[in-house]
């Protein structure tokens, strides 16, 4: 239920680093993988993932934020809200420039950030208004939720496609149902880490690691759907796999690294004894 | 361009889920340990079960008739039905497994702390209240009240569906399905969320005095439904 509060909200990173890393990060990775149409090939779609991830870790640092005062409804609420305003902005970002013509397809993750930021703004202003929910951040943090759930789907999406046009999304994300899958794996990675991690000894960069590893475990899970994909090559969706497993080893490690740092005393206590070692 | 008609009856859609939230008993952590009153986990886990088996439902009952000729509005009445269907048997179906891990797993009688005797069954509740808890497993009031909840929101998930299908009018694009069905779930988290944050977490049916904040809900889940409807309607003009 309650999430418990008192973790500090403070951390090696302010706000603002956390923000531009995800939002610019998010976005740059989004924008690379149009190297792909550049140079016609689909190597470049691990980039989409990168940029889930650094999207990601914004989402997660926003959500410890705002849970830190305690929502009454758990944190894992607010993450399925993040991917809920995500994919309603970022379908319609995406699907503009289609619609209309004169919208050229570069401004649809640019539209679908923005859109997610509108959506996100007004139900933070609902939640403090008229749900008297009394949270501070509420407004600033659900406009950053939506907008890192926005870029996370996009980012994903882009993996497995290989490309943000709504024309390539469509059949390759959207037609395969691994929409669903980008739907809660994404909503996963901006609510488990704080979810894992809150408590009164919560850190930034143990909880922020976590959001890493858990946004390398959904870009796996993104490299093995595009090997599904009839426009991805093998390799390319081999390349997006083998990069996500790099990060995620490198992130397990550094984070159990943490976790022994934080911890008092981390000591092994040997299996259970056995029924005839007690007697 | 837009049809009026299409956005209205999605914004319902969005009411009746955020509506059907405060009817559903959930008692979040506290009953998991059987400390409250209501199933053991989170308003958006239970709301999301009931309605996503109720579109599920409602998409099949959409295809068999959309597909066997024109839709016409008994067809709608009956994908909304079987919508309904569909999320009371998910959310009547969980209530009722819970209850009996509540009943003869813990070993505790259903029974709520708000009130002193069932509003249906006039048993007495207050006696049978374990000292230091707010109730345990899931009372006929609140039994019953989550059934009504689930109703609410399997109807309003399918009407979101159904409005959206029809926006493209083409039950055998696979396309359409797909985003039709992500975009009725993205609006139901929303609301349900939504719903959650008014109710504090935790509520017990609608006997709980938390049930008399529903206007605000309605407000709420009115705004961020009308506002997904608007954006609603050019994604599934791009389908096409």
């Amino acid at each position: 239920m309650s999430t418990a509060a008192g973790g500090h909200a403070g951390g090696v990173l302010n706000p603002n680093q956390v923000i531009t890393l995800g939002a610019v990060g998010g976005l740059a990775g989004i924008y690379l993988t149009m190297l792909n149409q550049a140079m016609d090939t689909t190597i470049f779609s691990f980039l989409g993932g990168i940029g889930a991830i650094l999207a990601a870790v914004w989402g997660a640092d926003a959500v410890r934020r705002v849970c830190s005062y305690g929502l009454g409804t758990g944190v894992p609420s607010i993450g399925m809200m993040a991917l809920g305003m995500g994919i309603v902005a970022s379908m319609f970002g995406l699907s503009l420039p289609e619609v209309e013509p004169g919208i050229p397809v570069v401004a649809g993750p640019i539209i679908a950030f923005g859109v997610a930021a509108i959506i996100g703004l007004i139900i933070g202003i609902m939640s403090n208004k008229i749900l008297k929910m009394n949270i501070p951040i509420m407004e600033k943090s659900m406009v950053e939720i939506a907008g890192s759930g926005a870029l996370v789907m996009i980012g994903l999406s882009a993996a497995i496609a290989g490309s943000y046009d709504f024309g390539a999304i469509m059949p390759a994300v959207v037609e395969t149902g691994f929409i669903a899958l980008v739907f809660i794996g994404g909503a996963m990675t901006i609510l488990h880490p704080f979810n894992a991690c809150l408590g009164p000894d919560e850190k930034q960069d143990r909880t922020l690691m976590v959001g890493i590893e858990k946004g390398a475990l959904i870009m796996a899970i993104a490299g093995f759907a595009s090997l599904a994909v009839d426009s991805m090559d093998v390799i390319s969706g081999a390349l997006t796999v083998i990069v996500s497993l790099v990060i995620w080893i490198v992130a397990f490690r550094k984070f159990m690294r943490y976790v022994h740092r934080d911890a008092h005393l981390v000591t092994g206590t040997g299996l259970l004894p056995t029924e005839e070692e007690l007697e | 361009m837009i049809d009026p008609i299409t956005i209205i009856l999605i914004t319902l859609g969005g009411v009746l889920i955020g509506v059907g939230v405060h009817f559903i008993p959930v008692g979040g952590a506290p009953a998991a340990m059987a400390q409250a009153t209501g199933v053991g986990t989170g308003t958006v886990q239970l709301a999301a079960g009931a309605g996503l088996t109720g579109l599920i439902s409602a998409g099949f009952m959409y295809n068999n008739l959309a597909t066997s000729g024109a839709f016409t509005t008994s067809d709608f009445m009956l994908v909304m039905a079987s919508g309904a269907v569909g999320a009371m048997i998910m959310i009547t179906v969980t209530m009722f497994i819970g209850q009996l891990i509540y009943v003869y797993g813990v070993g505790v009688p259903p029974v709520s702390a708000k009130v002193k005797k069932d509003p249906i069954t006039g048993d007495v509740q207050d006696i049978y209240v374990s000292k230091g808890t707010e109730g345990h497993g899931v009372p006929t009031v609140s039994f019953v009240s989550g059934t009504i909840g689930g109703l609410l929101g399997g109807v309003g998930g399918s009407m979101i569906y159904v409005q959206l299908m029809e926006i493209v009018g083409d039950p055998t694009n696979s396309g359409a399905v797909a985003l039709a069905g992500i975009f009725a779930t993205g609006v139901f988290y929303v609301n349900s969320v939504l719903a959650s944050y008014n109710i504090g977490g935790t509520i017990e049916g609608f006997h709980d005095p938390k049930f008399k904040r529903v206007p605000k809900a309605i407000i709420s889940c009115l705004i961020a439904s009308l506002l997904c409807a608007i954006i609603a309607v050019p994604i599934m003009g791009g389908v096409i």
